[in-house]
């Protein structure tokens, strides 16, 4: 008999600027086999579709008004992986949950681009790092690309951008 | 919300309303009156080969050495933007010197030949030129495409030049000063002609591959149209004054079709392209969200109708009734709610930023936008009080040299340090500390040059209202001195003279060139 999906709400944690992502991971930790995860949040959180895709729940997201995301993550029969997008085979899909957060919506550019790229230089190949940034930073993808790491992001509700670049081989 | 998908190469590196007032009396010139005889025909045939040689020659080299955009680091960087930036002024600082030495307005007549000299070096050589680099860089950031075809740039650059010297020379050739046989007016509208042709053919190519086209573009598609327009009708002035051409229908009418080309060139290439690129970067430099894209859809929205009625309007109503009046009021009418639209999203941009205070560029922006309303005010009551054709001279010198000019100076004080920053430290990002873009220049510094710029177009402006050329020159002879002291910290700022000789130049980094932004490929 399968148990009722778990419920959890990250819309009070992403309100006080907080990273929903540990308390999302803890929960679905927590999961009994073939559980679902309920969850709300304030945006449509599709990079978690990706990390939660690959441990083999399948996402199925709705509006609930005032901008807010209803998601459910479903177990599916065979744990599937989601098959890789990544054009470099040797790197497994995997997103580790970010080792480093930082902040760099109050800077000038191109100091955000400049926070996120030390950063990546400071971890070790696989390792990501999440930011979120004034904008959607279109200068910084081609620098991005030319130094082999990959990257998911996101337009956040408050203009902002929120990205995870998981560093490439060194 | 809009969600980039799990990817590595996901996304891609990317009038003066007739001022000519008896401009028409030049058609009695001297120069104008010979024969339309075979040797003009002789002529004509001359130049348009000359024209055609050094144009594919140009086109060649260029080509060959497939020079353009660069990629030293992952963001593109237009690598003749730096020439465009140069040029154009040089220009300024050489129409400020003419207007400071008494040359052309309001010393000379508002239509002199010597005034056309001060007008067209101020708004093909500085203003034109200076948006056609800024476009060839930032085009590739509005639509997230890189530039196509980038080894047209430099040769549009050097059809610009040239055809700005011959058309300045031919204004100095219709005020007398030089006796030449040359249609100089005619060949460099020839040359201006193909300039921009290759400028358009460039920055039409990349929006063509980026539709649907977020908004900035779509202003900046609306003014490279204007240009065309401009371009084909100034280049039809030009061949008038040069005798190569007749036509009855444009004569007579003159001075609502130069009214018409500089409404065209100041309201829809600068004015359009410039509020377009303002909707872009005003935000990037000030931390604010984008504008919500309703209210700014209107600004583009009866921007454009105001200049489809001036554009199509114009020349029709003066061929039915044989005057603009009717079409002249309802692209004003659409301007002046384009305006106030405008100035909601200014406020907007300015109240949402996120960061509190505000760099100089921002500031001095401030004073273009400032000068813009104040035109739109000084228009209103001008048109009002039946003075606008008396004082458009006042008028047009707030808009080019306060709006245009004013925001031209003051983003260049940013754009200049920030693509001599990603061009020299770029490549070091993350890996070396390097200077912040900040650190290039010296806002302390600096202010007051803006401030004495303003003053002085303000000033100038105020001066030509009351008819006091003597005051005028001096006001001119500020604006001079702030332009040039603002340039020589763009140099610096290029030379990275501010920064300490200690942090200048890490290893991996290489002192940028002046006028090319270069690196290794």
């Amino acid at each position: 008999m399968s148990h009722p999906p778990l419920d959890l709400d990250v819309r009070p944690i992403l309100r006080a600027g907080g990273e929903p992502f540990s308390a999302i991971m803890e929960a679905v930790d927590s999961l009994a086999p073939g559980q679902g995860l309920r969850l709300l949040a304030s945006f449509k959180p599709v990079p978690l579709f990706q990390v939660l895709g690959s441990r083999g729940f399948e996402p199925s997201a709705r509006e609930i008004g005032n901008g807010d995301w209803e998601v459910l993550f479903c177990p599916t029969n065979a744990g599937a992986e989601i098959p890789s997008k990544t054009d470099q085979p040797n790197i497994t899909d995997e997103w580790p949950l970010p080792s480093v957060e930082i902040d760099c919506r109050d800077l000038f550019p191109p100091e955000p681009m400049v926070k996120v790229l030390e950063a990546t230089e400071a971890l070790a190949t696989g390792e990501t790092v999440a930011a979120l940034l004034p904008r959607e930073p279109r200068l910084l993808f081609p620098e991005l690309q030319n130094r082999g790491h990959m990257w998911k992001g996101e337009q956040q509700k408050d203009g902002s951008y929120r990205i995870i670049v998981r560093v490439g081989a060194k | 919300m809009r969600a980039l998908p799990l990817t590595r190469a996901g996304v891609t590196a990317s009038a003066r309303s007739s001022f000519a007032v008896s401009a028409s009396a030049y058609f009695a010139h001297p120069l104008l009156q010979r024969d339309n005889d075979a040797g003009i025909k002789d002529r004509l045939t001359i130049y348009v080969l000359r024209l055609n040689i050094i144009a594919t020659f140009e086109l060649v080299i260029a080509r060959w050495k497939n020079s353009g955009s660069i990629k030293m680091t992952g963001a593109p960087l237009s690598r003749w933007t730096m020439a465009f930036f140069a040029f154009s002024l040089m220009c300024l600082i050489g129409a400020q010197m003419l207007l400071a030495a008494g040359y052309g307005f309001p010393v000379d007549d508002i239509a002199a030949p010597e005034t056309l000299v001060v007008v067209h070096l101020t708004s093909i050589g500085w203003l034109s030129v200076l948006m056609c680099g800024a476009l060839f860089q930032f085009m590739p950031v509005l639509v997230d495409r890189p530039l196509s075809r980038p080894a047209l740039v430099l040769p549009a650059l050097f059809l610009l030049a040239s055809g700005l010297a011959f058309l300045v020379s031919g204004f100095i050739q219709l005020s007398g000063a030089i006796e030449s046989d040359w249609p100089l007016l005619a060949i460099g509208g020839c040359f201006l002609i193909l300039g921009f042709a290759l400028a358009v053919w460039v920055l039409v190519e990349t929006l063509w591959s980026a539709r649907p086209l977020p908004l900035p573009a779509r202003f900046v598609a609306v003014g490279l149209t204007c240009l065309l327009l401009l371009g084909v009708l100034g280049s039809v002035f030009a061949h008038l004054l040069s005798g190569l051409i007749e036509s009855d229908q444009i004569a007579e009418n003159l001075n609502q079709y130069v009214a018409l080309h500089a409404a065209l060139g100041i309201g829809g290439w600068l004015s359009f392209c410039a509020i377009g690129v303002s909707y872009r970067l005003l935000p990037m430099f000030m931390l604010a969200p984008d504008s919500d894209g309703v209210t700014s859809s209107y600004v583009w929205l009866t921007g454009t109708s105001a200049l489809v009625v001036s554009s199509v309007g114009v020349p029709l109503e003066i061929l039915l009734v044989g005057s603009a009046t009717v079409s002249a009021i309802i692209a004003a009418c659409f301007l002046y709610i384009m305006l106030a639209l405008y100035a909601v999203d200014l406020l907007s941009i300015y109240r949402n930023r996120r960061r509190r205070e505000v760099e100089l560029n921002i500031k001095a922006a401030g004073g273009a936008f400032a000068a813009l309303y104040l035109s739109a005010i000084l228009g209103a009551v001008l048109a009002a009080t039946g003075q606008l054709q008396a004082e458009l001279g006042a008028l047009v010198y707030l808009v080019a040299f306060g709006w245009l000019g004013g925001l031209g100076l003051s983003q260049l004080y940013k754009i200049v340090p920030f693509i001599t920053w990603m061009e020299c430290y770029g490549p070091l990002m993350g890996r070396k500390p390097t200077p912040r873009v900040q650190d290039l220049v010296c806002e302390r510094r600096d202010g007051p040059w803006f401030v004495l710029y303003f003053l002085g177009v303000g000033s100038g402006a105020i001066s030509l209202l009351f008819h006091r050329p003597d005051l005028f020159r001096l006001c001119a002879l500020a604006t001079l001195l702030a332009t040039v002291a603002i340039v020589v910290e763009l140099v610096l700022a290029r030379r990275l003279s501010n920064v300490s000789a200690a942090r200048r130049l890490p290893e991996g980094a290489h002192l940028p060139r002046l006028f090319v932004v270069a690196g290794k490929k």
